[in-house]
């Protein structure tokens, strides 16, 4: 009997290994594909910035990779993915917290049945979808400019800000609104007094997931940025984006051309790296 | 209070930026840099220079709106009444225009006169080492009279004499990619040829020229599809032929009422000399 039971005990322990070690190895995949990448973009990347120059490379106003002698500069991309970006947040923020405070302090239960499924019906519209919105909504107004790409992320980044609002107003203690009520403030002064600067640590990692959200967009972009590889003199002037010019000519790329484009990958990883850093220490912040 | 006077300004802030643009200043759309169908047109018209030290300068408008796929530029053009962008003539469909050059008109009589200025070659290129039978065999029901006859449909046959098909007959998969601008063509010379072969299966990556030229000398694939000539580099592992003559046709919006343009003004506005519409004599 005592023979039998120890015999399940140790199938079952053998089967806990083995259930473990899947875990760890699904664990180990997604650290080895971030790594990997690390490894691809660097190695691929050094050659270009060597023999271009790394400042000459960050800092250098002009782009024309087919002209002889060429000349790979990407600080035009560099200030265009911030621009648009930038654009963005100004466009997205703004209307994504004050409709988490709609969802989260002021609405009918009837319509949050309504907007809470269209808005993560947004989170889930593929980017080139949104494209073919902007180029047939957004270009005969605006042109391919930055403030038609600005509006179009701007649409963009709406869920994640949302959504990531709403749970960071719904985390703030009942006790503050009730606070705020029990001293004489009506309805909206509680909520924007008290409970919005509450929910403030949470509201901020909403934006920079937006940001990161923003930035990385390729495809919605590319179809109405205009794709200009110079700085831009005007918000209704067209901008090319880290990300376009990477998709746009990667196909072409041959040689120092392709190194070059891979490069440009390695500026937009440490802009995000940067983005997923302070989010990080936002994060730790809130909790400590 | 404040908040909405702020809004308000921004309003009337871009509604006067609007109104600016509806001037007639020109938009050039162009394509990316390393397209066939670019810098085929950059040479054709001058707008990439070739210095005496080697130097190549492509002076196209940094202003030009840059869309990395035909398509985009004809929705570009036929969206906005101040567009100018240019497009191979098997793609010109008619929700746009094209415009005469010196008085020419891109129609398939006056390419293949030689009148018409702006006109290029694609080729397909296979590897010198070794074609396989079946790639051999589609080739040359491409270069037969049925095969021209497929392409003189929408482009320009190279010959108008070809013998007519003799199949060898044999099976296989053929693998085709590279440009974009011959793909068309490409499905449908498929087409014609699975019906006189049955045997064979075809396989056609869409990607671009140079792209599909390193796959068919890295041996990725069979027949590489080009819209432009070949490079020294190319040409050491790889051997063009041509199967068709296309031409690039300069559009504009069917509203616009200029209707020929010449050498020069096409210059003149893809290098952003000319960046208006009355800067046009019509």
């Amino acid at each position: 009997m005592s023979k039998k039971l120890e015999l399940i005990m140790r199938a079952k322990i053998d089967g806990e290994i083995f259930a473990r070690s899947i875990f760890a190895l699904s664990a180990v995949i997604s650290i080895l594909a971030v790594a990997l990448i690390c490894v691809f973009l660097a190695a691929n990347s050094f050659p270009a910035l060597r023999e271009i120059g790394v400042l000459k490379f960050l800092f250098g106003t002009s782009w024309k990779p087919s002209d002889i002698p060429p000349s790979y500069g990407v600080l035009p991309m560099i200030l265009g993915s911030l621009y648009v970006t930038a654009g963005a947040v100004i466009i997205g923020v703004p209307i994504g917290v004050l409709t988490a405070v709609f969802l989260a302090k002021c609405c009918p239960k009837k319509i949050y049945k309504l907007i809470k499924p269209g808005v993560d019906l947004l989170a889930g519209i593929p980017s080139v979808v949104y494209g073919f919105f902007g180029m047939a909504i957004l270009l005969p107004v605006f042109g391919g400019s930055i403030i038609s790409a600005s509006i179009l992320l701007g649409i963009m980044i709406l869920p994640t800000v949302i959504g990531l609002s709403e749970a960071a107003l719904r985390a703030v203690p009942e006790s503050y609104y009730e606070g705020a009520l029990a001293l004489g403030a009506g309805h909206y002064r509680a909520t924007f007094a008290a409970v919005l600067p509450a929910a403030k640590s949470g509201i901020f990692a909403a934006v920079i997931l937006g940001i990161g959200r923003a930035i990385g967009e390729t495809m919605a972009v590319i179809m109405v940025a205009g794709n200009q590889a110079r700085i831009p003199s005007s918000i209704f002037k067209g901008v090319r984006t880290l990300t376009s010019n990477i998709v746009l000519e990667m196909g072409y790329a041959e040689g120092l051309h392709r190194q070059a484009l891979i490069a440009t990958g390695l500026v937009l990883f440490v802009f995000i790296l940067i983005i997923n850093l302070s989010f990080q220490a936002l994060k730790s912040r809130s909790k400590s | 209070m404040k908040a909405f006077s702020i809004f308000a300004v921004i309003i009337a802030a871009s509604m006067t930026f609007s109104a600016c643009g509806k001037t007639n200043e020109i938009a050039v759309i162009t394509r990316e840099d390393g397209s066939g169908t670019r810098s085929t047109f950059t040479e054709m018209f001058e707008i990439t220079v070739k210095g005496d030290d080697g130097t190549v300068t492509d002076n196209t408008t940094l202003e030009a709106t840059v869309a990395n796929q035909t398509e985009v530029v004809i929705t570009n053009v036929s969206g906005n009444k101040n567009a100018i962008g240019y497009i191979s003539l098997g793609s010109l469909n008619d929700t746009v225009k094209a415009v005469s050059i010196d008085g020419v008109s891109a129609e398939t009589k006056n390419v293949k006169s030689g009148e018409y200025k702006a006109a290029r070659e694609f080729f397909i290129a296979t590897p010198k080492a070794s074609a396989s039978p079946a790639a051999e065999d589609f080739i040359s029901f491409i270069l037969s009279a049925e095969g021209q006859a497929v392409v003189g449909k929408s482009y320009i046959a190279v010959n108008d004499t070809a013998p007519s098909y003799v199949g060898n007959g044999a099976a296989g998969k053929i693998t085709v990619a590279g440009s974009s601008s011959v793909n068309p063509v490409m499905e449908k010379l498929k087409e014609a040829y699975l019906a006189v072969n049955p045997n064979a299966e075809i396989e056609i990556q869409m990607s671009d020229s140079s792209s599909g030229l390193s796959n068919a000398a890295e041996g990725l694939c069979d027949i590489a599809m080009s819209s432009r000539k070949l490079k020294e580099a190319e040409l050491e592992t790889l051997m063009p032929t041509t199967i068709a003559i296309d031409a690039i046709v300069v559009i504009v919006n069917k509203e616009n009422a200029i209707s020929n343009l010449t050498s020069d003004e096409i210059n003149d506005i893809f290098t952003g000399k000319i960046t208006d519409w009355s800067g046009i004599s019509k």
